[in-house]
């Protein structure tokens, strides 16, 4: 999976079975580098582009019915893109991010790269920049930087618990960041805080084990972080497991919370269930006004 | 060994292990159970959360206590626990001997009581004590062997049909009193006898003793009687104990010659009764049918009396000359004969004519001189089938021709004109007596009283053969009983009249008991007086537990053996026979009865069903086992490491451990028959021995195997069958192997196996004991399967001849070899006049299946495969045993093929479409 090639082949995959997501730009002025109007394809607009013959996928309220009785063929009148909306993901590459438990699920970071990038193609192919938050990959347009994208993702963070990027910011670009956010909050605060300054709106993705959410252990059990930093020995783990739940949901309300108050929005992930439904919430997610 | 109530210790020092147990305990406390490493990132959220109590750091008590039970049960498992252990049998250099009354007071309870002695021996195998064996019964010398051997002797040794006597016990004393000291064990039949205080006094002297009795009365039966025309029977049994009720067999042939239950009484004792009487009212016929009455249910010696004749009745037609109807009765010729035999045997007063067609044993003519031609000849042929005429002279006879020039065929000897008178008012010469009879005579032996006279007779002439033919003379020496043999009947002369005119011996005693002898009405239990050199011919005999064993084979029994009465193997209780007469000698005579054997209080009587001596061991080890893994579940758990399917596989491998749960028994009959018939499906019959069964369910598998491989036969799954619940006709062949333990069919389940012999099916008996005997009603399981065939509607037997179609039904073959080699295989006999046709290779044989095929060779033990198909018990050695195993499943083919084919390959008809064939 830490292949980039790979990734790009899975990410890939899983981006083919959605229409093009096209980023909604409110504020559409700020965010438009190239600063001109009309960007010689089709997108959303509101001058003619062409007539296209329908594929599938296009909704039957996309057809064009004028154009389409002149002929055999149903059209769908295409509009000149006007606008493109710069995206910044951050990836959490933190060790914690390595961490299964099961060898038939993927590991969270496996997930969160593959959703990142996925949702990466999807922008791409609605014309919308991509990049990386902070100075690595500014936002991009084009099949390159899908690459670059994949490149780096391969690579991993030795930290325990990576905290999320927060420099760079483009004033009234999105943001996405997945994570698990089960490191300090503070940072995560701090990167909201100053998202929210520059009028980035995002959402944030956790993505969880189904272990950190049920706490199945008992008995005497030390745990240790992925990287080792951390260890918490116990005698009986059974009886850790409400509190520990306890304190897993205050975080959860806790990151809503922040969100809500940022304009952004908030869910979490499990790797056992599909990547398919992860992806839709992060399309439903980038495609709504947040 | 040491005991610990029932329970023994074979190593008891091993207990001492025990005492660690507590040490274990306050080691095992202060560790506490090893922590599991995770990795878990949700650690940060975990950071500060304290336990709520620290008690598990310490393993949880009812862990330890597992540990502990599973330790403890390891260490007591090892010392070797035995529940039951015979304690009095202890360990030491003194031999062992066991005395076994050996009667057949003990044949019911037989097969326990062995069990219960070779339990005993059991543990003198442990103990390496030598073992003595003493059969009251049948004493032999005592040789001191390791106990395994004495246990072989056991278990061949049947009881005896008779109780030890005078001479078995001298025998038994004599042997006992050479022997230097030694333990008793004495398992006792229940019942007294003389002699058996002083065998104890001499055991008790050298060594410990222990009695094996069993606690059920031994139950006999009186010889029958006859009286007042009902059959009178006693019942006598041991202890007087509650009141029950027995049912009597009359036991004897049935007009189709075969073994049959003719009628059945009800005795009861009442509470305390030792003695208990029945009266069976018997039609002649089925009376004259009877062999033996037996208690139902008590198979011995005891219970079973035999008669000879004694319930015969003997039919007698007397025939006077005609005329002097209007005679006075008491000047009648028949009148004392009648009253001498009346009340002993049926009289027939009919015509000759109608009289002969009735077949009576005895014609009596009294002073009949002559007979009508036609009446004549029929006389002659009658008495030449055997029938017994006794003629009486008279005036008439004395006055006529016959016999008189030439010998008449009806009359033992040539008569001279006119007779003789002695002692009369014109006469010289006092009245004759009888002279004492010669040991020839059939009268020998009866007392001739003084005051029997002889006035009158006719003479006989002389002549050579004359002195062969008298058997009753005067003091003169003239002949007064004349006698010769005429074809198979004989002809017999009273030289006097048969009323008191001529002489007055119809009217003594003897003249009855003349009569009688002449008649062979016997009484069965006549004592037998050691007069001559004679011997008795057994007819049949009684084994112990009262079936007929061959008689055969023993040597006739002397006079003096006979009167002495004392039983044995050279003389055993059956029915003997002698010229005409025949009587029984049984176990328990008129007026015997049971004594119960009473044991001094310092001996210690135990029970045969005591109880068992069991290895507690290996169940402790499982249990061991069992707790054991238990704890490493319950650590598993504990620790936090047991995952589900951890979970599964251990409860999986303990459910393993544990015995498997008794399948649920299928009793649908429908089922049954469905699987019976969807296919052809061989069987067997299920004896009871779980082995036996097993290797018989295998053996047919294997079979049915090779059917399916070489021929067209594609036979499904056998199936054992239940000879009591199972519908037999579904199946074209059952298998029975024959298990001395097995239980005898009820008379329902013989009815329906000889409906299935009769309906085309075959039983292969198989008594699987070739190695040690062919057949021969020498090896148990042979006697059994003469037993269990008994019953069974089984034609004439033969060896497999060399043409029978069972030796080319599908291979050609010689032998019949399975896991033994016997030659022996038996099979329904061919008709005796078939003649092999010129040219052909074999006769045309049977028509149809031969209903059995017995032999011993073990056949399913050499077809027996496992369910993978490989074979499951090895056959003789290497190749050539795996070559026998193949001629093995090649008589098997050849066997189902006979069934399911019949003669087919016998049939001359085919044979020249055959040969055509051929020659293409």
């Amino acid at each position: 999976m830490n292949d980039p090639a790979h990734l790009r082949v899975s990410a890939e995959a899983e981006a083919a079975q959605f229409p093009p997501l096209l980023a909604r730009a409110e504020h559409l002025a700020g965010s438009v580098l190239l600063g001109e109007h009309g960007r010689r394809r089709a997108g959303l607009g509101d001058n003619f582009w062409q007539y296209r013959p329908a594929q599938l996928g296009d909704s039957r309220r996309m057809i064009d019915h004028r154009r389409s009785a002149r002929g055999d063929i149903e059209y769908v009148r295409e509009r000149e893109w006007q606008i493109a909306q710069s995206v910044m993901i951050w990836i959490d590459r933190g060790a914690s991010m390595q961490f299964h438990s099961d060898d038939n699920l993927p590991t969270k970071g496996n997930r969160a790269r593959l959703l990142g990038l996925a949702l990466s193609i999807l922008l791409v192919r609605g014309g919308e920049r991509v990049g990386l938050t902070g100075t690595t990959l500014p936002p991009r347009r084009g099949n390159q930087q899908i690459l670059r994208l994949a490149e780096y993702l391969a690579t991993h963070d030795e930290a325990d618990y990576a905290p999320p990027e927060h420099r760079a910011m483009i004033p009234s670009a999105r943001a996405v960041f997945i994570s698990d956010f089960l490191g300090p909050l503070d940072e995560v605060r701090l990167a909201l805080s100053k998202a929210a300054d520059r009028g980035v709106r995002g959402c944030m993705y956790q993505v969880l084990d189904p272990t950190e959410e049920a706490f199945p252990f008992k008995g005497r059990t030390i745990f240790e972080s992925m990287g080792g930093t951390l260890s918490h020995e116990t005698l009986k783990a059974g009886d850790l497991r409400d509190r520990y739940l306890e304190r897993l949901a205050a975080r959860k309300a806790e990151l809503t919370e922040l969100c809500a108050l940022a304009g952004w929005q908030f869910s979490t992930h499990h790797t056992d269930h599909s990547a398919q439904a992860g992806l839709l919430w992060l399309y439903r997610a980038m495609g709504v006004s947040a | 060994m040491m005991g610990l109530g029932s329970i023994g210790f074979t190593a008891p020092w091993l207990l001492l292990a025990l005492i660690a147990l507590p040490i274990l305990w306050l080691i095992l406390r202060a560790v506490p159970p090893a922590p599991i490493r995770r990795r878990f990132p949700g650690v940060a959220l975990l950071l500060g959360l304290g336990d709520d109590d620290t008690v598990t750091d310490r393993t949880p008590w009812w862990l330890l206590l597992l540990r502990l039970l599973a330790v403890a049960a390891l260490i007591v498992g090892l010392a070797g626990p035995v529940l039951n252990s015979q304690e009095r049998m202890t360990r030491s250099d003194t031999p062992i001997l066991v005395i076994v009354d050996g009667s057949w007071a003990g044949a019911p309870g037989w097969q326990r009581a062995r069990a219960a002695i070779l339990g005993r021996l059991d543990v003198a195998v442990q103990l390496r004590r030598p073992v003595g064996l003493l059969n009251l019964s049948d004493p032999a010398p005592v040789t001191f062997q390791p106990a395994q051997r004495v246990a072989e002797r056991l278990a061949a040794m049947e009881p005896n049909p008779w109780q030890p006597g005078p001479t078995m016990l001298n025998a038994a004393r004599d042997q006992l009193q050479g022997l230097p000291e030694f333990d008793t064990v004495w398992l006792s039949d229940g019942l007294d006898y003389a002699g058996r205080g002083e065998l104890l006094a001499l055991a008790q002297e050298r060594g410990t003793i222990q009695v094996l009795q069993g606690d059920t009365a031994v139950v006999g039966l009186r010889p029958a009687t006859y009286e007042e025309g009902e059959v009178r029977l006693s019942a006598i049994r041991s202890d007087g104990a509650g009141a029950t009720t027995m049912n009597i067999l009359a036991q004897g042939r049935d007009p189709a010659g075969n073994p049959a239950v003719l009628e059945r009484g009800e005795i009861t004792f009442g509470a305390g009764d030792r003695v208990a009487s029945l009266s069976l009212t018997l039609p002649d016929e089925i009376r004259d049918r009877v062999t033996h009455f037996s208690v139902d249910g008590t198979q011995s010696t005891g219970a079973t009396t035999l008669v000879a004749d004694s319930l015969r009745r003997v039919e007698v037609a007397l025939i006077a000359s005609q005329g002097d109807r209007e005679a006075l009765q008491l000047l009648s010729p028949l009148h004392y004969v009648g009253e001498a035999l009346s009340g002993k045997v049926d009289l027939l007063d009919l015509s000759l004519n109608e009289a002969l067609p009735a077949n009576p044993d005895a014609v009596l003519l009294a002073d009949v001189a002559i007979l009508a031609p036609q009446e004549q000849e029929a006389l002659q042929a009658w008495v030449e089938d055997g029938g017994m005429l006794i003629r009486f002279a008279g005036p008439r006879v004395a006055a006529s021709d016959i016999s008189r020039d030439t010998e008449d065929p009806l009359m033992p000897v040539r008569l001279r004109l006119g007779g003789r008178s002695v002692g009369g008012a014109m006469s010289w010469g006092e009245p004759k007596g009888l002279a004492d009879f010669a040991e020839d005579s059939p009268f020998v032996g009866l007392d001739v009283p003084a005051d029997v006279t002889v006035t009158a007779q006719v003479l006989a002439q002389p002549g050579p053969e004359l002195s062969d033919r008298v058997i009753a003379q005067l003091t003169d020496g003239t002949p007064v009983v004349t006698r010769k043999p005429v074809g198979l009947g004989q002809v017999v002369l009273f030289h006097v009249t048969a009323n008191a005119e001529w002489s007055n011996l119809p009217l003594s005693v003897l003249f009855i008991d003349m009569l009688e002898r002449l008649m062979g009405v016997s009484d069965d239990n006549a004592t037998v007086t050691a007069t001559s050199g004679d011997t008795w011919q057994a007819v049949r005999v009684l084994d112990g537990t009262g079936s007929f064993a061959k008689a055969d084979a023993l040597a006739g029994v002397s006079d003096a053996t006979m009167s002495a009465g004392e039983f044995g193997p050279a003389f055993p209780p059956g029915v003997y026979q002698r010229d005409r007469q025949t009587v029984s000698r049984n176990a328990l005579e008129k007026d015997d009865t049971l004594e119960p054997a009473t044991w001094p209080a310092t001996v210690a009587v135990t029970g045969l069903d005591g109880p068992v001596q069991r290895p507690l061991g290996g169940p402790l080890l499982a249990a061991a086992l069992v707790l054991l893994m238990a704890d490493i579940l319950a650590s598993l758990a504990l620790s936090g490491r047991l995952t589900g399917a951890r979970a599964a596989a251990g409860l999986i491998a303990l459910a393993l451990m544990l015995p498997p749960l008794p399948a649920q028994a299928q009793d649908a009959e429908e089922e049954f028959a469905l699987n019976a018939t969807s296919d052809v499906v061989l069987a067997h019959v299920m004896t009871g021995n779980d082995t036996v069964d097993d290797i018989a369910q295998a053996g047919l598998r294997g079979l049915s195997d090779a059917l399916f491989f070489r021929t067209s036969v594609e036979p499904a799954e056998p199936i054992g069958v239940n000879l009591e619940t199972d519908e037999l006709a579904f199946f074209p062949m059952l298998y029975w192997p024959i298990t001395p333990e097995q239980p005898r069919p009820s008379a329902e389940a013989y009815a329906k196996l000889n409906e299935y012999l009769r309906s085309g099916g075959l039983i292969l008996f198989d008594t699987r004991d070739a190695d040690i005997t062919s057949l021969s009603a020498s090896s148990p399981n042979a006697r059994k399967l003469q037993q269990l065939a008994a019953p069974l509607d089984v034609p004439r037997l033969e060896k497999v001849p060399n043409d029978h179609v069972l030796t080319r039904t599908f291979y050609l073959l010689q032998d019949f070899p399975g896991r033994h080699t016997g030659r022996d295989v038996w099979v329904e006999a061919a008709p005796p006049d078939v003649e092999a046709i010129e040219g052909m290779p074999f006769r045309n044989l049977n028509d149809n299946v031969t209903p059995v095929v017995i032999g011993s060779n073990d056949w399913a033990a050499a077809w027996a495969v496992n369910q993978s198909g490989a074979a499951l018990l090895p056959i003789g050695r290497g190749f050539s045993g795996e070559r026998q195993r193949e001629l093995a499943y090649r008589f098997g083919i050849n066997l189902v093929m006979h069934v399911l084919t019949g003669n087919y390959k016998s049939d001359q008809v085919h044979v020249p479409a055959l040969l055509d064939r051929l020659g293409q």
